[in-house]
Formats: C-alpha cells, sequence, structure tokens
C-alpha cells in the first residue's frame, strides 16, 4: 500500500520549463509539481504564464527547454494524444468544443480516440459513446435525453456549453483535471455543482488544476495555491495560508487594497430614465433613473434579463416596448447606431467577438468610432490625427505598451478591454454601459479600469456596469440594482450594501425551488 | 444529480427548438433538395407523361455514375473544411495513362486490376494535395487549383493528346455489360450497365466512413474547427492526406468508368466539369464552409443536376437554358439554408 501511495504522490512534475514565442520569454524556468487527488488553483495576471504552461501540460505546445515528468518518466514534449492518454484532460477557457458535431459526440469522442492511441481508422462502439456521454453530462448536472444528446454544440446557449465542456474532461479516466476559467458563464446553482463535482474527482484521487480570477471561489474549494507572475512560480502552499491580499500582491507584486474606488457621490441631475423596458420573454416592465456622475451597477443570474438589458439599451436588441429619455428627451433606439447617436455607448461582454478587430492595430481599433470625423471631403482619412487620438487614448487608459501600431490579438486581456473601453473616450458619449468589464481580465488591469470608469463618473458621464461580480459592483458603485425573473427586485445602495444581502435578492424564490 | 438547479438550461434548449419545419430544414437540408428535385420530375410529367418511365430513370442513372463518384470525394473534402477542384484533371490523367499502359504493355488486364491501378494512382495524386495542403497551410483552393494545371499539363505535354478510339481488352468490352434491359416505348432497347453498381456501393461506403468510423467523425470536427481538432488529440495531417487520398481515389476510379462508358479515351475530357460537381454538393446541403453535408443529400444534389441536365430537354426547354436552371436553384437553396441558419443561431 506505502508503495502505491508513494506512487500516486507527486505524480507529474515540470522542471525548469522554459518557453518562448519569438522574442517573448513566456516560460522562465517554471518548476511544479502535482500530486493525485489534490486541488491546485493557478493564479496570476494575465499574460503571466498560466495558459502557456497548462498547453504545455496538455501537449499543445512544446516546451523550449525542461523536462515534464509522468510517473518518474522524463519528456522533452508532449502530443496531445500522449498527455490524453496519460490522463490528462483540459477544459479550455474557449471551452474547445467542435461546434457542428453532437453533444454526445463532444463528449464521449476522445474516450474511443484516446484508447486507439489516436489511430482513427476504426469504427465506432455507438452504444458505448452513449454510456459514456450519459454518465459524464449527468454529472456536471444536466438533465440526459436523447435530444441533449443529439443537440449540435453550436446550438447550445454558453452556460450549457461550458457545462458540456467539462463533461467531456470528466467522461473519461482522467487523473489531472485543469480547467481554464470554468465558471465564467456559469450561475452559482452551477458553480455550486461544479464544486461537488469536483470533490467528487478528488476523492477519486483526481487532480484538479483551477485557473481562475475568482478568488473567492478559490477559498470555496480550498486546496493548494499555485502563483505566477511574469513566467515564474512564485508561490506554492495551500490556500488557507494565504489572505487575499496576500495574494494579489504575490501576483502583481504590488499591494492592491480591496477599497471602495468609489468616492465621489452622483449629482441630482437625471441623465437618462428608463420607463416601463420591456422585451416579452426576457425581462418586463424595467423603471430606473441614471443620474449625472452615476455609476450604477445591474446584477442578477445570468437569465435574470440582466443581458436583454443591457442590449436593449446599446440598440443591439431593441426593447419592444417602453421608453428611454436622455437628458429629459425621448429617444428612440431601435439599432446600435441610434443608440451611440443618443449619447449611448456600449461596451459587449464578449470582447473577442463582439467589440474588437483583433487583427488590427490599437489605433485603429480606438478610431473605430470617429471615421467619419477623421475623413476629409473627399473620404481620405486624416491618419496623423487618428494616430494622435489614439496616443492620447492609450495613454489615459495607461495600456502597457507604447507602441499603438501592435496589433489588439498581441495584447493581454486586460490591455484588449482598455483598448475597448478607450475607444468610446474618443466620442466621449453621456452614458457608458459596461457589459462584464473585467471578466478574465487580472487583478492590475482591473484596477486600472475601475479607476478610469471612476474618472469618466467624475468627469460627469453617467456609468451603468452590468455585471456578476459582486466586489466589482460593491467597489464601484454608487446603487446596484438586483433584477431576477426579468424584474428589478432590488435597488441598494452600493456603499451599505453587502454580498449576502445581494445574493439574496438574485435567487429570491428561485432558491425555494432549488432546494 | 440536482435536476431543479439546471430547470432553466433545459428551458434554454427547448426555446431553440421548437421550429417544426424550419428547424428540419435546419438540420437536415436535404429535404429542400428532395423537395426540388420532385418539383421538377412533376412539372416535367405533367408537361410531357413520356418522362414516366423505366428508361428515363435509367438514363438518369446511368448520367449520375461520374458525377456522383466526383461528388462524394468532394463531400468528403468539403466536410473536412476543404475544397478539391483537381479531382477531374486527377481523372483524366489516370484514366488515359492507364489506358495507355494497357494497351501497350498489358492488353489483357482484368477489369479489375484496371480499377484497383486506377484507385492507386488516384490516391496517390490526392494524397500529394493532401501533403501540399497540410504543409504548406496554404487554402485547399489554391493548392488544388496548382495540380489541377500541373496534373492536366503534365497529361498533355507528357503522355499524350490524342484519343484512342479502340480501348484494349476488357476496359472495351466492360462498359457493355449490362444489369438489366428495359424496352422503351418508342421500342429501343435501353440497358441499366452494371457499372452503375459501383455508384450505390461507394455511396454506402462513404456513408459508412463518414458515419461509422473515428475517422468520419474527425473529418467533420476537422471542418468545424481545425484548431481546436488538433488539440483534441487527432492527428490532422491523417485526416487531411485521407480526405484528398480518398477524393483522389474516387476520381481514378470514376475516370475508368467515365471511358469505359464512352468507350473513347479522350485526354481532354472531364476537366471543365469542376464546378457542376460543386454544385451538385452544395445543393445537397454541405456547407462550402466546411463540417456539413450527408451523403444522401449529396447525391440528391447529384440528382437535381443530372435531371436538369438530361430532362428539361424532354419539355421543349433549350439545353442552353439549362445552366440558367441550376444557378437559380443554387441562389434558391442556398438563400433558403442561409436564413434558415441565420434563424436558428443561438441567443446569446
Amino acid at each position: 500500500m506505502t508503495q502505491q501511495d508513494q506512487q500516486n504522490r507527486c505524480f507529474l512534475e515540470l522542471r525548469n520549463i522554459h518557453k518562448r514565442f519569438g522574442g517573448v520569454h513566456a516560460l522562465r524556468g517554471v518548476d511544479m509539481s502535482l500530486e493525485a487527488g489534490e486541488v491546485y488553483h493557478l493564479l496570476g495576471e494575465n499574460g503571466c504564464g498560466k495558459s502557456t504552461v497548462i498547453k504545455i501540460m496538455a501537449g499543445a505546445h512544446p516546451p523550449s527547454e525542461g523536462q515534464i515528468i509522468l510517473d518518474g518518466e522524463v519528456h522533452k514534449e508532449l502530443t496531445p494524444i500522449q498527455s490524453l492518454d496519460f490522463g490528462i484532460e483540459t477544459v479550455y477557457q474557449d471551452l474547445s468544443l467542435i461546434p457542428n458535431l453532437t453533444v454526445m459526440e463532444n463528449v464521449a469522442l476522445g474516450e474511443q480516440l484516446v484508447e486507439g492511441h489516436g489511430r482513427l481508422l476504426r469504427t465506432l462502439d455507438r452504444a458505448r459513446l452513449k454510456d459514456t456521454a450519459t454518465k459524464a453530462l449527468s454529472q456536471v448536472g444536466l438533465t440526459v435525453t436523447a435530444e441533449l444528446l443529439s443537440t449540435i454544440v453550436s446550438e447550445l446557449p454558453l452556460a450549457i456549453r461550458q457545462l458540456v465542456a467539462i463533461a467531456r474532461a470528466i467522461a473519461c479516466e482522467a487523473r489531472l483535471v485543469i480547467m481554464d476559467e470554468p465558471t465564467t458563464s456559469l450561475t452559482r446553482r452551477e458553480v455550486e455543482n461544479l464544486i461537488e463535482v469536483v470533490s467528487r474527482l478528488r476523492s477519486q484521487n483526481v487532480a484538479v488544476l483551477f485557473v481562475t480570477h475568482k478568488l473567492e471561489e478559490c477559498y470555496r474549494i480550498g486546496g493548494h495555491a499555485i502563483v505566477f507572475r511574469d513566467g515564474l512560480c512564485v508561490a506554492q502552499g495551500p490556500i488557507n495560508n494565504y489572505t487575499r491580499a496576500d495574494l494579489a500582491e504575490l501576483m502583481t507584486g504590488r499591494q492592491i487594497s480591496e477599497k471602495r474606488y468609489r468616492t465621489a457621490g452622483p449629482s441630482t441631475e437625471t441623465l437618462m430614465a428608463l420607463d416601463g423596458l420591456e422585451v416579452p420573454g426576457r425581462f418586463n416592465d424595467v423603471s430606473f433613473k441614471l443620474h449625472k456622475g452615476e455609476v450604477l451597477g445591474i446584477t442578477g443570474l445570468s437569465d435574470s434579463g440582466r443581458n436583454e438589458l443591457a442590449l436593449a439599451i446599446a440598440g443591439i436588441s431593441p426593447a419592444s416596448s417602453g421608453s428611454i429619455s436622455v437628458n429629459g428627451k425621448p429617444v428612440r433606439i431601435h439599432s446600435a447606431p441610434e443608440s451611440i447617436k443618443a449619447g449611448i455607448g456600449y461596451v459587449p461582454e464578449d470582447r473577442l467577438s463582439e467589440g474588437l478587430f483583433l487583427t488590427k492595430s490599437i489605433y485603429q481599433n480606438e478610431i473605430a468610432l470617429i471615421l467619419t470625423k477623421l475623413a476629409n471631403k473627399f473620404g481620405i482619412l486624416d491618419m496623423k490625427k487618428g494616430k494622435e487620438i489614439a496616443r492620447n487614448i492609450s495613454e489615459k487608459m495607461r495600456l502597457n505598451t507604447g507602441d499603438i501600431e501592435l496589433p489588439v490579438s498581441a495584447l493581454s486581456g486586460g490591455n484588449q478591454q482598455r483598448v475597448l473601453i478607450g475607444r468610446w473616450l474618443s466620442i466621449d458619449p453621456e452614458i457608458l454601459v459596461l457589459h462584464g468589464p473585467t471578466v478574465g481580465v487580472d487583478v492590475g488591469s482591473k484596477d486600472a479600469i475601475y479607476q478610469t470608469i471612476q474618472k469618466m463618473a467624475e468627469e460627469g458621464m453617467g456609468l451603468v456596469i452590468v455585471s456578476d461580480d459582486l466586489p466589482e459592483l460593491l467597489q464601484n458603485c454608487d446603487r446596484i440594482l438586483v433584477m431576477n425573473a426579468g424584474e428589478v427586485v432590488a435597488d441598494l445602495n452600493g456603499a451599505s450594501a453587502n454580498e449576502d444581502e445581494i445574493y439574496q435578492a438574485m435567487l429570491g424564490s428561485v432558491q425555494e425551488g432549488a432546494a | 444529480m440536482s435536476s431543479a438547479g439546471t430547470s432553466h438550461s433545459d428551458k434554454a434548449i427547448q426555446a431553440q427548438r421548437s421550429g417544426g419545419l424550419g428547424e428540419l430544414i435546419a438540420k437536415r437540408p436535404e429535404f429542400v433538395t428532395l423537395f426540388l428535385l420532385v418539383a421538377i420530375c412533376l412539372g416535367v410529367t405533367i408537361a410531357n407523361p413520356a418522362f414516366l418511365q423505366a428508361s428515363t430513370l435509367i438514363d438518369i442513372g446511368r448520367a449520375s455514375v461520374v458525377t456522383g463518384l466526383f461528388a462524394l470525394g468532394v463531400f468528403v473534402v468539403l466536410a473536412a473544411g476543404g475544397i478539391d477542384v483537381s479531382f477531374t484533371a486527377i481523372a483524366a490523367l489516370t484514366m488515359y495513362s492507364i489506358t495507355l499502359l494497357v494497351q501497350n504493355f498489358a492488353p489483357d488486364l482484368s477489369i479489375i486490376a484496371v480499377f484497383a491501378i486506377a484507385v492507386a494512382g488516384g490516391v496517390f495524386l490526392g494524397v500529394v494535395n493532401g501533403y501540399l495542403v497540410y504543409s504548406l497551410r496554404v487554402p485547399s483552393l489554391i493548392v488544388t487549383i496548382g495540380t489541377q494545371y500541373l496534373f492536366r499539363g503534365g497529361l498533355l505535354a507528357f503522355i499524350g493528346t490524342t484519343w484512342i478510339m479502340e480501348l484494349p481488352g476488357e476496359m472495351g468490352t466492360f462498359g457493355r455489360i449490362s444489369l438489366l434491359e428495359v424496352e422503351a416505348v418508342n421500342g429501343a432497347l435501353i440497358s441499366l450497365p452494371l457499372y452503375f453498381l459501383i455508384l450505390p456501393a461507394v455511396a454506402v461506403l462513404t456513408w459508412w466512413i463518414m458515419r461509422r468510423t473515428l475517422m468520419g467523425r474527425a473529418i467533420f470536427s476537422l471542418g468545424g474547427n481545425p484548431e481546436v481538432t488538433a488539440r483534441l488529440g487527432y492527428n490532422v495531417k491523417i485526416v487531411h492526406l485521407f480526405v484528398f487520398g480518398y477524393a483522389g481515389a474516387l476520381a481514378g476510379l470514376a475516370g475508368i468508368v467515365h471511358i469505359t462508358a464512352n468507350r473513347l479515351a479522350n485526354p481532354f475530357d472531364l476537366v471543365g466539369t469542376e464546378i457542376a460537381v460543386i454544385a451538385a454538393v452544395v445543393l445537397g446541403g454541405a456547407r462550402i464552409t466546411g463540417g456539413t453535408g450527408s451523403v444522401i443529400g449529396t447525391m440528391l444534389g447529384v440528382l437535381l443536376v443530372v435531371v436538369v441536365d438530361n430532362v428539361l430537354v424532354m419539355v421543349g426547354i433549350p439545353s442552353t437554358w439549362q445552366r440558367v436552371f441550376v444557378g437559380a436553384f443554387i441562389l434558391l437553396a442556398a438563400a433558403f439554408f442561409v436564413t434558415r441558419q441565420r434563424k436558428f443561431k443561438p441567443a446569446k
């Protein structure tokens, strides 16, 4: 038995792993060891090398230098199939589902692929495909029906896709399950369920490695913290030995307090008023006022209607009834351009697919809204002026690069978000709606974004933050509206509210149903 | 596990699945093809009842073999997210070279061996395509335009440009073996040749590969998202070599069928028909962007194109109009598929 124990301990070890991408030294000698049945939280700012180290373990990238030791066997690099064969399963941040295959195939094909060591010329065992998928899907809490199994993945809402991706990872006999920000689009209930899945994996002696920015979840789950900074592993130990402030400091290398950013108060002048706004089946009869210089938070579960409300204000999926007025004048918002004309800016939740032109440069992204203003009467753009404006914005947003010609895809998530918010500075809207402004953004960038938000509010802009990050709302907002089942159920003071209060309003009657 | 915890997820799924006919078409676009096919056949029958007889069916069956074989190859490549326009050149090169070989060195070679050599030649040329697409990371359209010129240019420059009117040995007789014979209304004897059987056999094989093997799933997966497919452990190189090799094999097969049916080896034949074949596959519901399509849809698309090509003449529509029809159908079907798919995109 003791020999078995020894074998189970430390089944995966990384020794002096380096990774260079062109001139970028992403990993600079990482040492890490993982033990069976243990939970790890890989923490660090965006761009610190977390994703790279995961990809090296999953066999997606070969390391430039160093050793990967699996059960005492030394490897220079791994192929995806080797890694899967060893039992390393990964839930990638982008989920890595095949959009045109069914849920069943996405979850369970891997098992048969790995079994044949990647050999493709073999028939499918369809009965087994169904069994494996059914088992894994019900483990993550989905109700398995024949319909769900045969649904094409691209037809599913994001939250269910995330659960399907997790189901795929646990469908095989895994020894290590890596989850890269697995809870970003999950509701609280689904997160609870995931935590249950993790403890079950743990009891089966499976190691779990989380990559996340949500510290409160890490503390709830417990286990070990592994902190990365600038391509190095700077700390490793039981997470309860560190306070939130300790971790933030380890990640950023500087002290960041969990202070309330909001200091000034709003004026009493009404900037925007919503009256009886409604999208049938999504939200109904939403009325509220936004004052000049106010930061208003809106939260709720992902199906509470908060997302649809944000889209309606932005004109992307307009409300079917009700009215919006800006500065006392009613405005008609049936499309995004109409919303911009009314003085309302919108920073979408999914910056990669809805907001940024990834292959274009920083300055091209930042001047995207003012192209008509930059054009002379022949339609030729004044690029010199454009670059000047872009340079200005980059400075204001404290981008960590001075090179505005760099493509946005080369930036970290936090910097990308800053480019996206900065774009609105070019037209200076009266109202800015921020949808999940810090999703997948590191601590340092969060700080910069919050400071910008406050600065904009001080200058008289009205801001609406739609988010499920409660500390974020409590730190930044004057008022927090909580939505539940399509209605605004609470209007709380940001300075005096606490997380519990908000949760209770969010869950409301739903909680009884789920118990 | 807790079912209440996910009730909203189930609702979300249901909300997207209440489309009735629309949903059916979005999931099985080949129904649109079937509908068009039936509509044309009905229209032609009303205009000219002579259409509805066994000999017409046999004509259509005979005419669809070569296009059908090509189309199955194109379908497999399209499903993997690629495109192949070199298959006609592969067919022309293999059929003509093999005819010369057999004529000069082995006039008694059995037809089975001829087919085997043609398939092997087609696989080789197809694998060249696959290897170039994979290793150069160049879009397959560009690669196969290049190889189409190369294969065809090579054929005409180095192998020959003269027609071979007398096919050697079994190659000459195979096309005349008939499966069944039917007397047409006008008294002429119409026969369904034995080679017709190749098409359904290959269709079933293709269906089996695509639906029942891991390779088939890997092909669709590659067409859905190549990067993720590699990340999940599929050997993307092998999949590339397989799909282009398979398309090459079917092209080799189709080439031999073509010459034995025509009893003539013309090195200038076939090249130029690629677009019609790709059109048939797209009419069958496969998206040009990859990851979709079915064997049954492909076969229906081929039938549609062949029927338009062969039957419109029967109702007095001049042959020059056939292209107008095929073009209109493609636009119609494409517009239909696209609007349907847009409707069924998930709400975020």
